[in-house]
């Protein structure tokens, strides 16, 4: 639901040039989790917001059936495993793992549509003013 | 269940664990704990850069690793396991409290702390909301929480150590938390780094290759024990899977989403992203270092099985009278080794496994509490013109102090390995997070509500631990208490020591918010840095969004810092 990236008129200009002259002026955009103020963070967070819905659901669902529904999670076995036991003790941790494999995915899928480079940091050639770097210790 | 110091050996440990001083085993532990020596002294660092985030130059195996080790503790080796085997269905919210939570990590805070580039975890809040005071509230919490969180690991260290070389338990624990102490003095945290990454290996090879020769010497497994278990369930105690026996539903919920926040408030795992390269490293780091965890994590209710069922043969029913007690369960995965007729080197390797594991983390928890103290109480408070050479002679002095500190206290530890780290998730998942989640992603926290929020934290863990911990140690207190143990039940029913994050973080998060728009919205300037931190712009390696933001604002015309 999120790599949806169609009829965002106002966006191919940020993409271009991943904003870096200011064509978004991040800092001066509010950061609010609740009001994205710019179109890189409202992309960001219904990244976010869908994932965390699907882990709450990995990790909380599971013990919340077993207390609602006791008998049925107990008594159906997967692999010798009772569900109940299946879901929290395998089912929760790989599940974690697998949706952090995917956002991490997608972030990178963002930085790309944005035009962010993260290789050049290492050369800490920073292409704004900072020319006088503040980046001495 | 708590085990007390007073007792000889072969009453804290059970007689089939033999302990007694073993020569191969010695040998293996000692050539250990000597290479973790030699690495240190290799990678010694002469700066405080390098003794805190290791000159932001970690990649994302190997920070993955370092994360996987420095979390990966005695509570992870042998507390879970533990608590898995004795409580059951319980033990499994520490399985996904603490793995599970890496997620939250990733998604919410991150590559934005690294984007931060500050140093340490009190660093943040206290230029985050531009406070000296509630710097110094963090870096006090975070000193408290590597004490609490190291207590824990000194006793997993002094019972395997017990296994490995004989004598008694003070012994072992003032021993192995010398040698600790002694090797971070001197190696800081890029030596920490180094070591952690094999340190990592070791623990992991440790396990797994104990668990999967356990599996196939007691018929239970062959090419896959973290599945295979499952056949053999049924043939356990019940107590082993029926949920909601040893703990409520609540106290499941509660526990599981301490462990959680917790994950994000620990100062010692957030500063393991300052020491990496970039925010993309940052992010897959967490990634990989969730992977690395997972093959522990996995793990660990399949030894606890094999352990249980080799418990139930040999000794007797584990939860019958007298039953499996505390210390027993703190070395089940050692004890089923043993149980299973493996040879003693073998039993060696893994009794080894746990003692790499429990270093490695207090190694991580100690350089947090020290650069807190020399870094963020030291220099930033008291003297700001302290030199390199003055800042880590303070580092060092308090790794020397916590240490002995933490050794006094693990000589009568009130709980199991895996209770006591729980309780250290509770204060950072009460006081921390919440201010690194609102100070992240809300601009508005203003300093008002960072103090007020943090305050309202540790009152709440300081009056649970009191209903329910310390009256175990203090007379007064203890004549207080009822039949449950707490001074106030319904307190204790609602906070527990070990879950009060559930009912206090939204709490925590409730007053922050409502001061932070009672009083006035923080200056323009902290909101930029906050700003910072969400852009997708690259920053340099060595570059805080403090940089950033001051500089882009000179040449806009505005006044900066300097």
């Amino acid at each position: 639901m999120t790599d949806t990236d169609t009829q965002r008129s106002d966006e191919p200009q940020v993409r271009s040039d991943g904003g870096r002259d200011g064509s978004v002026d991040y800092l001066n955009s509010e950061v609010n989790i609740f009001k994205p103020s710019t179109p890189f963070m409202r992309d960001h967070l219904r990244v976010v917001w869908a994932m965390f819905a699907a882990w709450a659901l990995i990790v909380f669902g599971p013990v919340t059936a077993t207390y609602l529904a006791t008998d049925l999670m107990t008594s159906v076995t997967v692999i010798g495993f009772p569900l109940h036991y299946l879901l929290t003790a395998i089912g929760a941790p790989l599940g974690a793992l697998v949706l952090s494999l995917v956002y991490a995915r997608k972030r990178d899928a963002l930085d790309e549509k944005y035009g962010v480079d993260h290789s050049a940091t290492r050369q800490s050639t920073e292409g704004t003013p900072a020319a006088d770097g503040g980046v001495e210790k | 269940m708590t085990a007390t110091a007073a007792l000889a050996p072969a009453q804290l440990l059970p007689d089939a664990l033999n302990a007694s001083f073993k020569l191969v085993p010695s040998i293996m532990v000692t050539a250990m704990l000597a290479l973790f020596l030699a690495i240190g002294y290799v990678f010694r660092v002469a700066d405080t850069e390098g003794l805190w985030v290791a000159g932001r130059s970690i990649g994302n195996l190997e920070n993955g690793m370092a994360i996987g080790a420095n979390w990966m503790s005695a509570a992870s080796y042998l507390g879970m396991a533990a608590l898995i085997a004795l409580s059951g269905y319980y033990g499994l919210a520490f399985v996904v409290g603490w793995s599970t939570g890496y997620f939250i990590l990733l998604i919410f805070l991150a590559a934005q702390m690294r984007r931060f580039g500050k140093y340490t975890a009190p660093d943040f809040v206290g230029d985050r909301f531009n406070s000296d005071t509630a710097r110094a509230i963090a870096a006090l919490t975070t000193i408290l929480i590597g004490f609490v969180y190291s207590v824990g690991q000194a006793r997993g260290m002094g019972l395997v150590g017990i296994y490995v070389f004989g004598g008694d338990y003070t012994t072992m624990v003032i021993l192995m938390m010398a040698i600790t102490v002694g090797y971070l003095a001197l190696s800081g945290m890029l030596g920490a780094t180094k070591n952690m990454a094999v340190q990592y290996v070791i623990l992991i090879v440790a396990f797994l290759a104990g668990l999967y020769v356990v599996g196939y010497v007691g018929g239970y497994s062959t090419v896959l024990p973290q599945i295979e278990y499952g056949a053999m369930l049924d043939q356990l105690s019940s107590e082993f899977t029926e949920p909601f026996i040893s703990g409520g539903f609540y106290l499941w919920l509660a526990t599981a989403f301490s462990l959680i926040v917790g994950t994000c408030g620990l100062p010692h795992v957030l500063v393991r992203f300052y020491t990496v390269e970039s925010e993309r490293t940052a992010r897959w780091s967490t990634v990989w270092g969730l992977f690395f965890i997972c093959l522990l994590y996995l793990s660990a209710p399949a030894f606890a099985a094999f352990g249980t069922d080799l418990y139930a043969q040999a000794i007797g029913d584990p939860y019958g009278t007298p039953g499996m007690t505390g210390a027993e369960g703190d070395v089940i995965v050692v004890l089923a080794a043993q149980l299973a007729n493996l040879p003693e080197w073998f039993v060696g390797l893994v009794a080894a496994g746990g003692i790499a594991a429990a270093i490695a983390t207090t190694a991580g928890l100690f350089i947090a509490a020290s650069s807190a103290a020399a870094h963020d109480i030291y220099t930033s408070i008291i003297n700001p013109e302290a030199t390199q050479r003055q800042q880590l002679l303070v580092g060092r002095a308090t790794i020397v102090v916590l240490g002995a500190l933490v050794t006094v206290t693990a000589l009568d530890p009130p709980a199991l390995v895996g209770e006591l780290v729980a309780y250290a998730f509770s204060l950072a998942g009460l006081v921390l997070f919440p201010m690194f989640f609102l100070g992240l992603w809300w601009e508005n926290t203003n300093r008002q509500g960072a103090l007020a929020g943090m305050t309202t934290g540790l009152f709440i863990w300081f009056a649970a631990i009191t209903n329910q911990v310390l009256p175990a140690y203090i007379g007064a207190l203890d004549a207080m208490t009822g039949e449950s143990g707490a001074i106030v039940p319904v307190f204790a029913d609602v906070f527990p020591a070990i879950g009060a994050a559930l009912a206090g973080t939204p709490i925590v998060f409730a007053v922050t918010i409502a001061v932070s728009l009672a009083t006035d919205e923080p200056p323009e300037r902290i909101k930029r840095i906050v700003r910072q931190c969400h852009s997708p712009e690259p920053m340099g390696q060595q570059q805080s969004a403090e940089e950033v933001v001051a500089n882009k604002t000179g040449e806009s015309g505005t006044t900066a810092d300097d």
